[in-house]
């Protein structure tokens, strides 16, 4: 198992495979929130469910509404089971992350980016501030 | 983060389960962005509880059911059906009267039952330096470079904001964030606010999330034409402030708008710029429209004088449906002026509370049949708005027509659109 350091941003702890996604996400349109899946025109993730995954994202798109959806992606049981960005993701994002409490990094250390491939489980633990995203 | 006093009992929960799920809500967001510490605010612009989102009016209901009150003044963002008048939108009754229920909730907290994107034409007018929240990406632009209020684009979090009367310090509560990064000399003659609108749109469009500093305008804007501009921006680009010196609190200069630092060269704002946002927009081949829309954001009361103007003595055809959407307030100050007798004479549905976007979009992306909510059937809107024409396009997926208000207007009376369509524009 390896594992990285990272910036806690929301506390939790889930669990998951990856979906690494290689464009920015806006989850104002980009996933349906029925479903799951990614609508938006995103190539290298286009019709994954994000459901159950630890999502890997480089930033997120702007949009003041993205909390809403995210939570909206929450309450119809289709939310990722934890976030990690390269980037903060926006104010927006972070809120909808805390009312759904789906965990959530940012700027993973070392060679996360080398190391994660999709379908990989993945766990992430955030207390405190201090995230951990451990690969196994 | 360091915390006063005070923040720590609600923190701790002394002040009540509500008020510590708010403040934990709010400590996390401000480490995540490096607050030092919170900051008081003067006002919060608040969610409404969304009848067409899943448990969203229960997310409403749940707060006022715990006896919180919200302890700024507080408005309320427009919601997804007319409370009052539903049937003009043909919003199903359960629709309705689930939106209701967040006016109910919304009574218990000591909200301002506002219904609306532009509270400010509703009498919600912050002061300079106030810092204050806002859920509406319109009104943190309109309150931060109309006012000089210091707002962030957020989310549900200014429910947790007007709860608490703290929000975290940074973005663009910080005075170092609130200076120009681009320059943009506007080179056109620019008349009512869709040109303005498109004017916000190229903007946002070009300077992303950054704070654009606009100057050549021939003459000052006035308010609607401020308000279609900041909308604009905010619709197509992240932007939360701009500067126009002169009339954004306290930039006197070009020079203080770039906190008189190295000022960029100026990026030229040429007709042809404005012209290209009007033929982005006009998707649909031909003239024919099912919905003709005004007011996105919400009309105020001027707006609403202009309108009646236009349609007094006229009538709508028989072939369009013509919205007028606003505020309840300024369908209230309206209706004792006499306006709303005029527009409602003339066949126009003067709508509160909600807008095309706000009472299709969703029944687009979460139709629910329980609610007797089905996506809706619309092929071609006409509006005179780059927002309304953005999220109609995009999220209800229908064809658009985009042009300035007057234009619109006589589409209404004519029940056809005569002006540049997409056939008309693309070889």
């Amino acid at each position: 198992m390896k594992e990285f350091h990272a910036r806690g941003i929301v506390s939790g702890k889930g669990a998951g495979p990856a979906l690494v996604s290689e464009e920015a996400i806006s989850f104002l349109g980009d996933i349906d929130i029925k479903s799951g899946r990614v609508v938006g025109d995103l190539a290298s993730v286009r019709n994954a469910s994000v459901r159950g995954t630890v999502l890997i994202i480089p930033y997120t798109r702007g949009s003041a509404g993205a909390w809403r959806f995210l939570y909206q992606l929450f309450k119809h049981g289709n939310h990722p089971a934890a976030i990690v960005s390269n980037i903060v993701p926006d104010p927006a994002v972070i809120q909808g992350a805390i009312l759904a409490g789906i965990p959530t990094v940012c700027e993973p250390q070392g060679d996360f980016k080398e190391a994660i491939a999709n379908g990989q489980r993945v766990e992430v633990e955030v207390k405190d501030s201090i995230g951990i995203v451990r690969l196994g | 983060m360091e915390l006063t006093r005070e923040e720590e009992d609600m923190l701790a929960g002394k002040q009540g389960a509500t008020k510590r799920v708010a403040m934990e809500g709010l400590v996390q967001l401000g480490r995540a962005y490096g607050a030092p510490r919170m900051v008081e605010i003067g006002y919060a612009h608040v969610h409404a509880g969304m009848a067409l989102y899943l448990e969203d009016v229960e997310m409403i209901e749940e707060l006022a059911g715990q006896n919180a009150r919200f302890s700024v003044p507080t408005s309320v963002n427009i919601a997804n059906a007319d409370t009052v008048n539903w049937q003009q939108t043909g919003a199903p009754e359960k629709l309705a009267r689930l939106q209701q229920r967040a006016g109910t909730a919304h009574h218990k907290l000591g909200s301002s039952c506002t219904f609306t994107c532009t509270p400010y034409w509703a009498g919600h007018w912050p002061t300079w330096n106030m810092h204050m929240t806002s859920i509406e990406s319109g009104v943190t632009v309109f309150c931060n470079s109309v006012i000089g209020a210091k707002s962030n684009r957020d989310g549900y979090f200014s429910v947790y904001a007007g709860l608490t009367g703290r929000y975290p310090l940074f973005g663009y509560h910080l005075d170092e964030n609130r200076r120009g990064n681009m320059l943009f000399a506007v080179d056109a003659q620019l008349s009512g606010t869709t040109d303005f609108s498109c004017l916000g749109f190229h903007i946002g469009k070009v300077v992303g999330d950054g704070v654009p500093v606009v100057t050549g305008f021939k003459r000052r804007p006035s308010l609607d034409e401020l308000d279609a501009l900041g909308v604009g921006m905010a619709t197509s680009g992240g932007v939360a402030l701009f500067i126009i010196p002169q009339i954004t609190p306290p930039y006197a200069s070009i020079e203080q708008a770039f906190a008189f630092g190295p000022v960029p060269d100026p990026l030229p704002v040429r007709r042809a710029d404005i012209d290209a946002v009007y033929d982005y927009f006009c998707t649909s081949p031909t003239g024919d429209v099912d919905i003709i829309h005004v007011g996105c954001p919400h009309a105020s009361f001027e707006e609403m004088r202009e309108y009646a103007e236009m349609l007094r003595g006229k009538k709508v055809s028989a072939n369009v449906e013509f919205w007028i959407t606003t505020s309840r307030a300024v369908r209230n100050m309206s209706q004792e002026q006499g306006l709303l007798k005029v527009l409602e004479a003339a066949g126009a549905k003067v709508i509160a509370d909600t807008c095309p976007i706000s009472c299709h979009f969703a029944r687009t992306v979460s139709p629910d049949p329980a609610l007797g909510v089905v996506p809706p059937t619309i092929g071609t809107v006409l509006v005179d708005s780059a927002k309304q024409a953005k999220y109609v396009r995009d999220m209800i997926r229908c064809d658009t027509l985009l042009a300035p208000t007057a234009q619109v207007i006589e589409a209404a009376i004519a029940g056809r659109y005569a002006g540049p369509t997409a056939q008309g524009r693309t070889p």
